[in-house]
């Protein structure tokens, strides 16, 4: 019988690394936790629900995105194809990170997956950014030092953060705390021209088409603005390409 | 009927939101090696997570019972507009949400 590991082997002292790496950004990702925590709970999520959700989703935008729509039982479909839209950060994640991870057993590859959070993947390819060689114990062990680092951390605030929620009383618009923090994500996601238009393209249809049925407006929303997105990154690169030819 | 109350719901939702981690973070980690991204389409990927943040956000704040909900007394947006401007001052989520808070209770007590 092959006994499975779930774990690559891992380089003591590149763990340790990855632990220290963390350790400054651990009350960040412990308020972000707490602050996810109680817009779960705020938003009417009882607490064995909560915590259902958060040890098995994992994945504190994508939590905060959908909360409105479970709240008025949308259409699965639709709760699911917002978390994916909002989550298609990660395929870019794992796009840049593969190299150090693609050869391991797929059940290895399942859990780093899993872990591989924003932070997770930030400090990673910073860490290894100059690397001339992917996929060895010394970056496994960093990875994982930051993995189980981030997870503990943001898992205790976020059930801290739900007996918080469960202590306010609910009819203070509360909900508007989500919107708030998604607004943290949001922010430093649009530093230039085309994403700036696209998210204002996408906020327009997505007001004016809310009476669409089964939440398509979201999805309308979307496809527009990235669509905005996109026309004005062309416009932009064709009229820098003619000031350059000046 | 609440939906928070229905389980089958939440089980069912709260699955499908699990794969949607495990797929996304996944998708170069599982994907065989010759696979990879059109630079277009690395491009829209790029935009998609703001768009649909902004999406939830826009709605969630600016419309009411499926309508647009653009008002002067519609005291979320002005909270949110206040909590923003914080954040793009400070680069501080703590402070955003307490002015954003706060500029909600004063609105909703007082005007």
């Amino acid at each position: 019988m092959i006994r499975m590991s779930l774990l690559p082997p891992l380089d003591r002292t590149a763990y340790r690394e990855g632990v220290k790496a963390m350790t400054p950004l651990a009350a960040a990702v412990a308020v972000w936790g707490v602050v996810t925590g109680v817009a779960m709970v705020n938003a009417g999520l009882t607490i064995p629900a909560a915590l259902l959700m958060t040890f098995t989703v994992f994945a504190g935008s994508a939590q905060l995105a959908v909360m409105p729509l479970l709240a008025t039982g949308a259409p699965l479909p639709i709760v699911w194809v917002t978390a994916l839209l909002v989550n298609l950060r990660f395929v870019i994640f794992a796009a840049a990170s593969r190299r150090s991870f693609m050869h391991l057993p797929w059940p290895q590859r399942l859990l780093a997956s899993y872990l591989n959070g924003d932070l997770g993947f930030a400090l990673f390819s910073r860490r290894f950014a100059s690397a001339d060689q992917h996929g060895n114990p010394e970056q496994w062990g960093y990875f994982y030092g930051v993995a189980f680092v981030n997870w503990g951390v943001w898992q205790a605030g976020s059930v801290v953060g739900f007996l918080i929620g469960g202590l306010m009383p609910s009819d203070w618009g509360f909900e508007l705390a989500a919107y708030l923090a998604l607004m943290a994500v949001l922010i430093p996601m649009v530093q230039r021209f085309p994403a700036v238009a696209g998210i204002i393209s996408t906020a327009a249809v997505a007001v004016l088409a809310v009476g669409l049925p089964l939440r398509l407006g979201l999805l309308l929303a979307v496809l527009v603005g990235v669509t905005v997105a996109l026309v004005g990154e062309a416009l932009r690169d064709r009229r820098l390409s003619r000031l350059s030819r000046v | 009927m609440n939906h928070f109350h229905d389980w089958a719901y939440l089980a069912f939702a709260f699955a499908g939101l699990t794969m949607a981690t495990v797929v996304t973070r996944g998708s170069f980690f599982m994907l065989p090696a010759r696979f990879a991204l059109p630079a277009q389409v690395e491009r829209a990927l790029r935009y998609a997570p703001a768009c649909a943040l902004t999406a939830i956000i826009a709605q969630g704040v600016l419309t009411r019972d499926h309508q647009p909900y653009l008002t002067i007394s519609n005291y979320q947006w002005w909270a949110l507009l206040a909590g923003a401007l914080v954040f793009i001052k400070t680069r501080n989520m703590i402070a955003m949400i307490t002015v954003g808070m706060t500029v909600f209770t004063v609105l909703r007590i007082w005007a």
